[in-house]
């Protein structure tokens, strides 16, 4: 350290007398153009093989043992999927079950409509993301002839059909590799790529074809004994609205891709990311709920509070949002956070009456925006900004609050109007958006130098860790309602999804930690010397790059809640697993085929999660984009 | 340690600075970790557009008594005052100077996740509250004189080390600062990368802007220096011009390091 560098003090002495007033621009040097790699000849399959597989006895001793439970497991699957005595009607016959349990046949158009929505969106961000890229030929082809031999393996190995059946298969597989391999061989030079997105929606305009054209029946394969008992294809009553799904796709699509070009990126991308999360409560409550509006209630309640909290709260976010009054907005907004609970306290004590529970909520809401002001304020743009964001805010939770209050049109026989895979997603996706804020709160806590939150955090990290998940449910769907002030109520599930996500945010408040630590002590330091408060160091500089060394522990988590909503079925709730478990599974004309529903559930679970596992490996690789 | 060990110094303030008013005011500054004295007692006054080099052997508090200007060490005995404010634990007082003072560190600690220009731009929103067109044209205005005008859409990660630093040295200007502490600027750097770092010092130098740097350069520090303070466990030893410093050294321990580095 303490020695000077020769070179540089050679260049300082020499540069006295050229002080040039501006930092020189590079010189522009040419170099000789790189080479190419040589071309590799294509290894043979048998040269591949040799040199993989069989490149030592020990590797060649795995090899076969490996290969020998393979075709065991997959004997045995086959022969578990195709016995003849399986009844996988069971499966089909009840899907309506599966997707929304009890929800009244004659309104489900509102489910249409609600996936509908959410196709759209993802076209539009697929669009907007620029998801997709260019797949080279080679990959797709490869990718076709590896299922065709993987299906003629099955097709050979497998104990379930006869020697004629057989040979049809295997000719319809070899069909599959000759066409793959003949292009592949005409490719093989010219390495010619297609974007992605044609060859999924390509794939969806198959699966769309094979809806109404592939005989119901013939997906069994029952040796010999095809059943043509009821006539019509795969998809019998939704053949129609899946079309319809399939073209609003691929429109939402190309709307996006002509749209994109002509607004600011950015911007889009926020309103399509308020637009997914804003979908959830929206789909829920209106859509799918369909409240019924009683006008002058809303006039005389919901209208004139939102004004009331619209205005109020607009003037005291103006004064916050003003840098000269940082300090008295600070105070301001501390204040109303503590008289917001000092309300509940009270209201618990009984020294206060009740009042509506929205107006408790939005006094704490407003308490949380003025004091947000001084750090998200500014000139007097930034101020009208913040404003407008604290009405639409307060706008979208009054609506929302008179939807869930009003009384619902779907008459349905049980306590929720949804069940199956449509409430474990809607659980799953509840929790992880819940307690996704809450556990960065919570790891930050921990972290942080104040000993009373620190000490608060930990407590509270270390007590729900050693609790299991279904004491938390238990707890939440039976014993809430006594610690909650009285007239005051929560509907069982919502009481359910909060002690859920209370749970899965102390886990994920020990992964962001992991990810706080990964972040080095100079960033917070550039951080404070350009003099950044704590809360913009945090969410500016901190916490987007803390999130992003955890993406995979993340997504684990995620993964965990969505498998884990199982255990809902415990308190009462019909969740995807409950229904193939307890309700297909004691249908009396489906006896004995619990087996088949069970495959089914794991098969679903599965497509969800690994779906999930890889959209975080896409995501950790556009992320690692210029990083360090 | 007290006071009275501090050596008499000569020529402490330049001719040319001499009607300036004092920016950087340090009395008796001493700080301690754990056990160890880092400073034993730092007492010196900088004009405003003074560029002062601090050189000194590794260890000898060079650093944390450059840091504790703008508190990111916090001194436990002495004041300083910064530009009329002193430093004190008061949050708003702190964060007031930190926007006052520019800081380049030795790891750049450029924000790996934004890009060159949202690095330049991102404070000046949400510290000087400047609008974000604002923001940008001064940010572009910033690279195009530290030379790097075409790499504003790049990541830092993108860059090599010396564009990095006049990335950071950028980042530093662009909320208007005062004062600007160079914290060993080149010792990160490949040797010729460290020129064009050097260059844009020298730039910012004769533009008037009061400096403070810590470095082994001594090129530079003969160079551009106002004024050379010669630190030495957690002491000023010797301040005086490049001229005096150089060829005329009066304590023996000063001329023991140059004796050493020269």
């Amino acid at each position: 350290m303490a020695t000077s560098d020769p070179g540089g003090e050679i260049l300082g002495r020499g540069d006295a007398s050229l002080l040039a007033l501006r930092a020189e621009p590079e010189p522009e040097v040419e170099y000789a153009p790189s080479e190419r790699p040589p071309e590799r000849p294509p290894k043979g399959p048998w040269r591949w093989a040799r040199d993989n597989l069989f490149s030592s006895v020990f590797n060649s001793i795995l090899t076969v043992v490996t290969a020998l439970v393979v075709v065991l497991v997959l004997r045995g699957l086959t022969g578990f999927i195709f016995a003849p005595e399986r009844q996988w009607r069971s499966v089909g016959v009840n899907l309506r079950l599966y997707m929304t349990q009890a929800y009244p046949e004659e309104q489900y158009v509102r489910i249409w409509v609600v996936f509908g929505i959410m196709v759209a969106l993802a076209g539009l961000s697929f669009a907007f993301w620029k998801a997709g890229g260019p797949m080279p030929v080679r990959r797709i082809t490869g990718f076709v002839m590896g299922m065709a031999g993987i299906g003629a393996l099955v097709v050979v190995v497998g104990p379930f059909v006869a020697v004629p059946t057989k040979l049809v298969w295997l000719a319809v597989a070899g069909a599959f590799f000759a066409v793959a391999a003949a292009v592949h061989a005409r490719d093989w030079s010219k390495r010619t790529e297609v974007g992605s997105m044609r060859v999924w929606f390509s794939v969806l305009v198959l699966i769309i074809v094979a809806v109404w054209v592939v005989p119901f029946g013939h997906h069994a394969f029952v040796d010999g004994a095809v059943q043509p008992s009821e006539s019509g294809t795969v998809a019998m009553s939704t053949k129609v609205p899946l079309t319809v799904m399939a073209v609003v796709l691929v429109a939402a699509y190309w709307v996006g891709i002509a749209l994109r070009d002509r607004i600011p990126a950015n911007a889009a991308k926020g309103v399509l990311a308020l637009a997914w999360l804003l979908s959830v409560p929206f789909n829920l409550f209106v859509i799918l709920r369909d409240p019924d509006w009683d006008y002058s209630r809303v006039l005389s309640v919901w209208l004139p509070l939102f004004a009331l909290f619209a205005v109020g709260g607009g003037v005291l976010c103006w004064f916050a949002a003003k840098p000269a009054h940082a300090d008295s907005g600070r105070l301001l907004g501390g204040l109303i956070l503590v008289a917001g609970g000092l309300i509940y306290l009270l209201t618990y004590l009984g020294l206060l009456p009740g009042m509506l529970q929205a107006v408790r909520l939005s006094i704490l809401l407003l308490g949380l925006f003025v004091l947000g002001g001084p750090t998200f304020g500014g000139a007097a743009g930034a101020r009208r900004r913040y404003v407008a964001a604290w009405v639409v805010f307060i706008g979208l939770f009054y609506y929302f609050m008179a939807a869930i209050n009003a009384p619902s049109t779907v008459r349905v026989n049980t306590e929720l109007f949804l069940g199956g895979l449509s409430i474990t997603i809607l659980v799953a996706a509840s929790t992880m958006i819940i307690s996704f804020p809450i556990g960065v709160l919570l790891a930050l806590g921990r972290t942080s130098r104040m000993p009373i939150f620190r000490v608060l955090c930990t407590t509270y990290i270390e007590i729900v860790r050693g609790v299991p998940l279904i004491t938390i449910l238990f707890f939440f769907s039976v014993m809430l309602d006594l610690f909650l002030p009285s007239g005051m109520s929560i509907a069982e599930i919502m009481a359910v999804t909060l002690g859920y996500s209370l749970f899965s945010a102390a886990y994920l408040a020990e992964n962001v930690r992991g990810g706080l630590q990964a972040v080095r002590r100079g960033q917070y330091e550039a951080s404070q010397a350009l003099g950044m408060t704590a809360v913009q160091t945090t969410s500016f500089i901190v916490l987007p790059q803390a999130l992003r060394a955890v993406i995979p522990a993340l997504v684990g988590q995620m993964i965990a809640v969505f498998k884990e909503t199982s255990l809902l079925a415990i308190v009462g709730v019909f969740d995807f697993l409950f229904i193939a478990n307890k309700v297909v599974g004691t249908q009396s004309e489906f006896l004995g085929a619990r087996r088949e529903n069970l495959l089914f559930v794991s098969f679903v679970y599965w497509i969800f999660t690994f779906s999930m596992s890889r959209a975080s490996l896409r995501l950790e690789k556009k992320l690692g984009v210029g990083e360090r | 340690m007290t006071d009275e060990t501090i050596p008499e110094v000569s020529g402490a303030v330049p001719e040319r600075l001499a009607d300036q008013d004092d920016i950087i005011i340090c009395e008796g500054v001493k700080k301690w970790f754990g056990d160890f004295q880092a400073l034993r007692g730092i007492t010196a006054t900088i004009k405003e557009q003074e560029v002062v080099v601090v050189l000194g052997p590794s260890g000898s508090g060079k650093s944390t008594w450059i840091r504790c200007l703008n508190r990111l060490e916090a001194h436990q005995e002495g004041t300083i005052v910064i530009d009329g404010v002193e430093l004190t634990n008061d949050t708003r007082n702190i964060e007031k100077i930190r926007s006052e003072v520019g800081m380049v560190f030795q790891q750049f600690n450029l924000f790996p996740h934004l890009t060159v220009l949202d690095n330049v731009t991102l404070a000046q929103q949400w510290v000087r509250k400047r609008p974000r067109e604002m923001a940008n044209s001064v940010a572009m205005a910033l690279l195009d004189r530290v030379g790097i005008p075409e790499q504003a859409g790049k990541h830092p990660g993108q860059l090599s080390g010396g564009q990095q630093q006049r990335v950071a040295i950028a980042r530093a200007l662009a909320m208007d600062p005062k004062i600007m502490l160079f914290d060993e600027p080149t010792s990160a750097l490949d040797p010729e990368m460290i020129k064009e770092v050097l260059d844009v010092m020298k730039e910012l130098a004769r533009s008037g802007m009061t400096m403070m740097v810590i470095t082994h350069e001594m090129g530079f520090a003969r160079e551009v220096a106002d004024r050379i303070m010669f630190m030495e466990a957690g002491e000023i030893v010797e301040q005086g011009t490049p001229e005096h410093f150089f060829t005329n050294p009066t304590e023996d321990r000063t001329k023991l390091f140059l004796s050493q580095i020269l």
